[in-house]
C-alpha cells in the first residue's frame, strides 16, 4: 500500500520517465529499512516478535510449528575413540566419544558392567558456559542420558560382564557440545545412539593359568543394542502453543519444556518436564504422537548411515 | 572419580584394553623429515561464537572459537604514555584468555574430563605464542576468551591448536599484526639426531625431545617457542627451529585461502 502510495507521489511530482527510475532505486530502499525496523523490533521485544510468528503458525528461520531442523549424523570420526558420532541439528552439533576400559564389576551387581555417560558444554559452544567444574546444566543433561540409558535399557548391563566377580567393560561416553543453539537433549541422545552402535570391543578370554585377561585386538565385535531410543523435545509458549524442536532463542522466550523418549513399538523410555506451565492431558497426547514419527525419521536415518558405512 | 559428585558416578578405577593385549610392534614408518601432512582448515562454522575455526592436520583435530572483546571491570586508571597509533596505554590494554582442553576420547587412553596441569601449561604457551600477533591495545579494559577443543590428538596438538586459534581470531574480526602458525617438531632417541617435522602420534610417543614453534609469516617473527626433553648439541637445535619456522611459512597459503573463502561465505550469506 505504501508503495503504490510512494509512485504515485512520484508520478505526480516527477515526469513519468523518471518515476520509473527512481521507483527501483526507492523499492530496495524501503525494503532495507523495513528490514532494519523488524531487526530493531526483535531487540527490544522479542516475545512480541516470536508471537506474530505464532500467529501465521510458522517461526522466524521459516519453520512449521511441528517441522524439526535439518539432522547430519557422522560416525567413525575420531579414531582413537572405539565409538563415535557427531550430530547436528540445525546449528547445535554434539560429538560423543566412547571409550571402552576394564574394571571391577560393582560388588552390589557382580554379572554387571558400567556406563558411565558425561555431558560436557564446554565455553567454546556458547558465551553463556564458563570454563570448570560442570554447571547446573551440565549436570542435567548427564543426568538425563543416564535416566535413557538406564530406563531403554539400551544395552543389557549383563553383556558388558566378562568374568563375574572379576572383570567387566566400562563404557565411559563422553558427549561434548560443539555449537550450542537449543534442544541439546535431542541431539545428544541422537549422537549417542549413533555412536554406541559404532563402537567395536576386542575379544577378551581370560586366561585360566594365570586368571589374567587376554585381549585380541584384531577380532572386534559390535554391541548389541537393544533398542533405539530418540529424544523428541518441545517448548511451551504463554501456556498453550507448542512448538517443536526450539533453537536456543526460542528456549530462551519459552515458557516451559518438555523432552519426550521413544522407543520402538511406540514406548515411552522417559518423559522430562523440568517445571514450567502445565500441559493438558490432549496436549500431551499430540507430543506422543509426534514422538512416534520423530522416531521413524530418526530411525531411518540411522540405518541409513550405518549401511554406508559398513558398505565402505 | 571419588568425590566428584557433579559427574555420574563410574568405577573407582579402570585400566585400557591395551594393557592386556598382545605386544605389537608398531614403528613408525620411515619417511621425509620436512614433510608436511596435508592440512584441511575451515573457518567461520560455529554458530555461537565470535570467531571459529577447525584444523585438521593428518590425524590431528583441533576446533577453536572466539568471544569477545567483553569489558572487564577493575581496571586501572590512566598512566602511562598512549601507544603509537591510537592505542590504550600499557595499563588499560586488553587481555587475552586461552582455554585448551582435550576431549577425553582424543588420546590412547581415556583421560578425565577434569584437564590437570598439563592442560594449564599449555593454555599458557597458547596465550603467550597468540598475544605478540593481537592488538590488544585497540581492546582497552576488554578481554578477548579464546578457547581450543582437541578432539582427536595425531601428533603435534599444541602447533594445530595454534594456528586454529590464529584462524579464529581472524575470523572474529579482531584487529592483528599478523597471522600466527604453528609447526610441531620431534627428535627420535638416538645417537644421529634427525629431527622429524610435524610428526604422528607415534612418532611423537617415542621422541627422546619436542619442539613446537609458532611464527608470524609475514613479519617473520617468532611468537612462541616451547620445547622439551633430552638434549644435545646446540647446532640441532638450531636446525630444527630452522626447519620449523620453513614448514610455517608452507603452510601460510592454505591458511590464507581458509580465510579468504570464510570471508566470501559470510559475504554471501548476508547480500546487504
Amino acid at each position: 500500500m505504501l508503495r503504490e502510495k510512494g509512485t504515485r507521489f512520484l508520478v505526480d511530482s516527477v515526469g513519468a520517465e523518471q518515476a520509473r527510475v527512481l521507483e527501483t532505486e526507492v523499492a530496495p530502499a524501503q525494503a532495507k529499512a523495513r528490514e532494519k525496523m523488524a531487526a530493531g523490533f526483535k531487540t527490544v521485544e522479542p516475545l512480541e516478535y516470536y508471537r506474530r510468528f505464532l500467529k501465521e503458525n510458522c517461526r522466524p528461520d521459516g519453520r512449521e510449528l511441528g517441522e524439526f531442523r535439518t539432522t547430519t549424523v557422522n560416525i567413525g570420526s575420531v579414531s582413537t575413540a572405539d565409538g563415535s558420532a557427531l550430530v547436528k541439528l540445525g546449528n547445535t552439533a554434539v560429538i560423543c566419544g566412547i571409550k571402552a576400559e576394564f574394571a571391577a564389576p560393582p560388588p552390589d551387581a557382580p554379572d554387571k558392567g558400567y556406563v558411565v555417560p558425561n555431558v560436557d558444554l564446554p565455553p567454546l559452544c556458547s558465551s553463556r558456559f564458563r570454563s570448570g567444574p560442570p554447571g547446573e546444566e551440565a549436570q542435567v543433561a548427564s543426568q538425563f542420558i543416564a535416566d535413557v540409558i538406564e530406563n531403554s535399557q539400551i544395552i543389557l548391563k549383563e553383556d558388558l560382564c566378562i568374568s563375574p566377580g572379576k572383570l567387566a567393560w566400562v563404557l565411559y561416553c563422553d558427549l561434548i557440545c560443539l555449537d550450542y543453539d537449543g534442544n541439546i537433549l535431542d541431539a545428544c541422545t541422537c549422537a549417542l545412539l549413533a555412536a554406541l552402535k559404532n563402537v567395536q570391543l576386542p575379544e577378551v578370554t581370560i586366561n585360566e593359568e594365570t586368571a589374567l585377561a587376554e585381549v585380541n585386538l584384531k577380532k572386534k565385535r559390535y554391541l548389541n543394542i537393544r533398542t533405539h531410543p530418540v529424544a523428541t523435545s518441545f517448548a511451551v509458549f504463554d501456556d498453550t502453543l507448542l512448538i517443536v524442536d526450539p533453537t536456543g532463542e526460542e528456549e530462551h522466550l519459552a515458557t516451559g519444556t518438555l523432552t519426550v523418549v521413544m522407543d520402538e513399538e511406540g514406548k515411552l523410555c522417559c518423559l522430562h518436564k523440568p517445571g514450567g506451565s502445565g500441559l493438558t492431558g490432549a496436549k500431551l497426547q499430540d507430543c506422543l504422537s509426534r514422538a512416534v514419527t520423530r522416531h521413524k525419521e530418526i530411525k531411518k536415518l540411522m540405518d541409513e548411515v550405518i549401511k554406508s558405512m559398513k558398505a565402505k | 572419580m571419588p568425590g566428584d559428585h557433579r559427574r555420574i558416578r563410574g568405577p573407582e578405577e579402570s585400566q585400557p584394553p591395551q594393557l592386556y593385549a598382545a605386544e605389537e610392534d608398531e614403528a613408525p614408518d620411515p619417511r621425509d623429515p620436512s614433510r608436511l601432512r596435508p592440512v584441511y582448515a575451515r573457518a567461520g562454522l560455529l554458530s555461537q561464537a565470535k570467531g571459529s575455526a577447525y584444523l585438521e592436520a593428518g590425524g590431528t583435530k583441533v576446533l577453536c572459537a572466539v568471544s569477545g572483546p567483553r569489558q572487564v571491570e577493575g581496571g586501572e586508571r590512566g598512566g602511562g604514555p598512549a601507544g603509537a597509533g591510537g592505542e590504550a596505554p600499557a595499563a588499560l590494554r586488553g587481555r587475552l584468555l586461552c582455554d585448551f582442553r582435550r576431549a577425553p576420547f582424543a588420546g590412547r587412553r581415556r583421560r578425565a574430563p577434569q584437564g590437570g596441569g598439563e592442560e594449564r601449561e599449555l593454555a599458557l604457551a597458547l596465550q603467550e605464542a597468540l598475544e605478540p600477533a593481537v592488538r590488544l591495545g585497540r581492546y582497552p579494559r576488554a578481554q578477548l576468551e579464546v578457547s581450543a577443543l582437541l578432539l582427536e590428538d595425531g601428533g603435534s596438538a599444541l602447533a594445530a591448536a595454534l594456528t586454529a586459534a590464529a584462524l579464529a581470531l581472524a575470523d572474529a574480526g579482531i584487529e592483528m599484526y599478523d597471522l600466527v602458525v604453528g609447526c610441531g617438531l620431534s627428535r627420535a632417541p638416538g645417537p644421529a639426531p634427525t629431527w622429524l617435522l610435524d610428526p604422528t602420534r607415534l612418532e611423537e610417543e617415542r621422541a627422546a625431545a619436542g619442539l613446537t614453534v609458532a611464527l608470524m609469516p609475514v613479519l617473520n617473527q617468532v611468537a612462541g617457542l616451547l620445547g622439551s626433553g633430552e638434549g644435545g648439541p646446540t647446532e640441532s637445535w638450531v636446525e630444527a627451529v630452522r626447519m620449523g619456522l620453513e614448514g610455517c611459512q608452507r603452510l601460510y597459503p592454505v591458511l590464507q585461502q581458509c580465510l579468504v573463502r570464510a570471508a566470501r561465505r559470510r559475504g554471501a550469506a548476508t547480500p546487504s
